[in-house]
């Protein structure tokens, strides 16, 4: 293990890699504070650069990018009240009223410790969690995996919120019939290409990805109209105070960190739940910690109510890697793209990802804390002028954000079919923005779709057609019961709050 | 209508027309005896499509469902624009071929910009041209991704390949 860990050191602080995690995190650093994009359109619009690259630097870039585009979130949050990402918007409680109260230098600082330290603490787990994790998946076969994948996009729509368990359920359908489209892998017929030679191939992921997240996000801007605010104009051109914390601040905030990014790290390893959830739950536990007086802080500048969320949801980042290097599963939106990308630069994460790349798989996860590093080293200083990027007119920024996006995929095939079919599936997600069903779902269930038919393909074949595949192998049984509790989980919940509210009345 | 009943209409009608097709892919000659064909996955996805579609048109019923799509948020939305903005996409798709990549992203940049009320001229005229021109150079020249600046520019400058 320490001969890769060393190997990864040395790839991830060559200079060409220091160069790319810092550029990674002031693109998305930029792109996640431009409300309405988050870190899937940030990496999306980022993928296209990385295929001249070697796989380790192109990941390296995705990580700084991924760390960069949430911090870019926290900052309109705390500045303008307008979180880029949802996983940020836990921040704005106590973020906004801080810098409305003139400390806005000191919510930034708060935030960016509270990430760093969140950060720092999930490598650590990271360093032994995934590993550990790489080795007992080794002893996985086809079912294990169908199963995973079965579980993985289960939870996606579990987790979803109360009432959006049938919508994030149909939308993981929907990538995974999209998943479908092109030639069979096993017996070579074309399905659903309606004669098109485009659609021989399938449907492009970063294609999809780019249509469902940054294109129709910038469109949703367009059909929006929402202006910037003259307040938000005011708010972004006031000087954002000091950046220092006091001594006793650390104090109060240290055991706050510490135990949301426990919290974070292990929401974040969980299928489906991620940097939101995480830090939704860190700033409830914080909330339920404090004292009376304490309390009442809460939602008007606390400092614990800052920290929290913040430390979460960079440890839940972290923690959404592990099934993504470990097992090859992809627990989040953001680390679909992710595996999408491992793919299209030839890599298959999993645990044989951890035997056969041994420096890639560390030097992605070193490169991640350095990452983390540079965003406090070189980002934190530098907010108040990135900040000024807010202010730039949307009526310049919308057609430069739709151009790279459609460049980025024309770039790949050199093919204008793929400029038209991105904007039929622009349209498509910005209908299903306006009625408010979720894009991340259906993007974990396009790219899990063709592996998922191929392990269920596999596993049928080697129960020569049975289905007792499914309860042959204690490790699929587990999984699959962990599924059906999960299925159960939004029915037993409403359930159980209906009954409540009965005996409330 | 309510939010959910539209989407789940929406994929009533995607997810049949979806599995009216799984009964056109091909089968390969012996197929009958493969545990698993190119159909048989779409075959389930579609029905799932079409189960959970009718599961949420029913639900948005049952539930009482009060999330509308109010007629007021849908004036308030600027659909005009952003279907120009969507002809301008078919139509850089359209050019990016025969006019090339500066020319048409030239064109394409402007045209948004317009759509969205930048009225400064100068300012249009230096970013398109900026952005399409600097673009095609780091391409070319960093990138190394050669990109065709079409037949115009050649004309004039020569073809820097």
């Amino acid at each position: 293990m320490m001969d890769g860990v060393f190997a990864g050191v040395v790839t991830a602080f060559s200079v060409y890699n220091i160069l790319m995690v810092t550029v990674g995190c002031f693109a998305g650093t930029f792109i996640g504070m431009l409300p309405g994009l988050g870190p899937i359109s940030a990496i999306a619009l980022m993928i296209p650069i990385t295929y001249g690259m070697d796989p380790s630097s192109g990941l390296i870039l995705i990580a700084g990018v991924y760390y960069g585009a949430i911090f870019g979130g926290s900052t309109s949050s705390i500045l303008i009240n307008a979180p880029g990402v949802a996983g940020t918007v836990a921040s704005s409680f106590d973020g906004y009223p801080m810098a409305k109260g003139g400390q806005a230098g000191k919510a930034l600082a708060i935030a960016a410790y509270s990430s760093f330290s969140g950060g720092t603490i999930a490598a650590i787990f990271l360093l032994f969690a995934a590993p550990a994790l790489a080795k007992v998946s080794l002893s996985f076969q086809s079912s294990d995996y169908f199963a995973l994948m079965v579980l993985g996009l289960t939870a996606v729509a579990a987790f979803a919120g109360k009432g959006k368990f049938l919508k994030a359920a149909i939308m993981t359908i929907f990538g995974l019939m999209l998943a479908t489209v092109g030639t069979d892998s096993d017996s070579g017929i074309a399905r659903f290409t309606f004669g098109r030679l485009d659609l021989i191939d399938g449907i492009s992921f970063l294609l999809l990805a780019m249509a469902a997240f940054a294109l129709s996000e910038a469109m949703m801007n367009i059909l929006d109209k929402k202006e910037q605010t003259q307040q938000e104009k005011d708010e972004l051109n006031k000087s954002i105070g000091s950046l220092k914390l006091t001594r006793e601040e650390v104090k109060e905030m240290a055991p706050t960190v510490a135990r949301s990014s426990v919290l974070g790290f292990f929401v974040g390893v969980l299928p489906g739940a991620g940097a939101t959830i995480a830090s939704f739950l860190a700033y409830g536990m914080e909330r339920s910690f404090a004292n009376v007086k304490e309390k009442l802080k809460f939602g008007k500048g606390s400092i614990k109510g800052l920290a929290a969320p913040e430390s979460a949801n960079n440890a839940a980042c972290s923690g959404s890697f592990v099934p993504l290097l470990t097992l090859g599963i992809p627990g989040s939106g953001t680390t679909a793209i992710i595996l999408g990308a491992l793919i299209s630069y030839g890599i298959q994460p999993g645990p044989t990802m951890y035997v056969d790349n041994p420096t890639l798989f560390w030097s992605v996860i070193v490169s991640m804390y350095l990452g983390n590093l540079v965003l406090l080293v070189l980002n934190l200083p530098l907010i108040p002028y990135i900040a000024k990027l807010l202010t730039l007119p949307k009526q310049l920024l919308l057609p430069l954000i739709i151009f790279f996006s459609l460049i980025g995929v024309y770039l790949v095939t050199f093919n204008n079919f793929d400029i038209y079919m991105m904007t039929l599936f622009a349209v498509v997600a910005l209908f299903l923005r306006i009625i408010d069903f979720p894009m991340a779902p259906m993007i974990l269930g396009f790219i899990l779709g063709g592996m998922m038919e191929d392990n269920l393909r596999r596993a049928l074949t080697i129960s020569d057609g049975s289905l007792a595949f499914l309860w042959e192998r204690p490790i699929t049984l587990t999984i699959l019961i962990l599924t059906v509790i999960m299925l159960l989980m939004p029915l037993v919940s409403e359930i159980y709050g209906k009954m409540k509210k009965g005996k409330e009345i | 209508m309510t939010k959910n009943a539209i989407g789940s209409i929406f994929f009533l009608a995607f997810s049949s027309f979806y599995f009216f097709n799984v009964f056109s892919i091909k089968k390969m000659p012996m197929s009958q005896f493969d545990v698993m064909t190119a159909s048989t996955f779409p075959f389930y996805m579609g029905l799932a499509g079409i189960v959970i579609s009718l599961l949420i048109f029913i639900m948005s019923f049952v539930d009482k469902d009060t999330d509308f799509l109010e007629l007021s948020y849908i004036k308030s939305l600027d659909f005009k624009t952003t279907l120009y903005f969507i002809a301008a996409m078919i139509f850089y798709g359209f050019t990016i071929r025969s006019l090339g990549f500066i020319i048409s992203t030239v064109i394409f940049l402007a045209i948004g910009f317009v759509l969205l009320k930048e009225k400064n001229v100068k300012r249009i005229f230096l970013i398109s041209v900026g952005v399409s021109v600097g673009f095609y150079l780091i391409l070319n020249n960093v990138l190394g991704v050669y990109i065709d600046p079409g037949m115009v520019v050649e004309y004039f400058v020569g073809d820097q390949s």
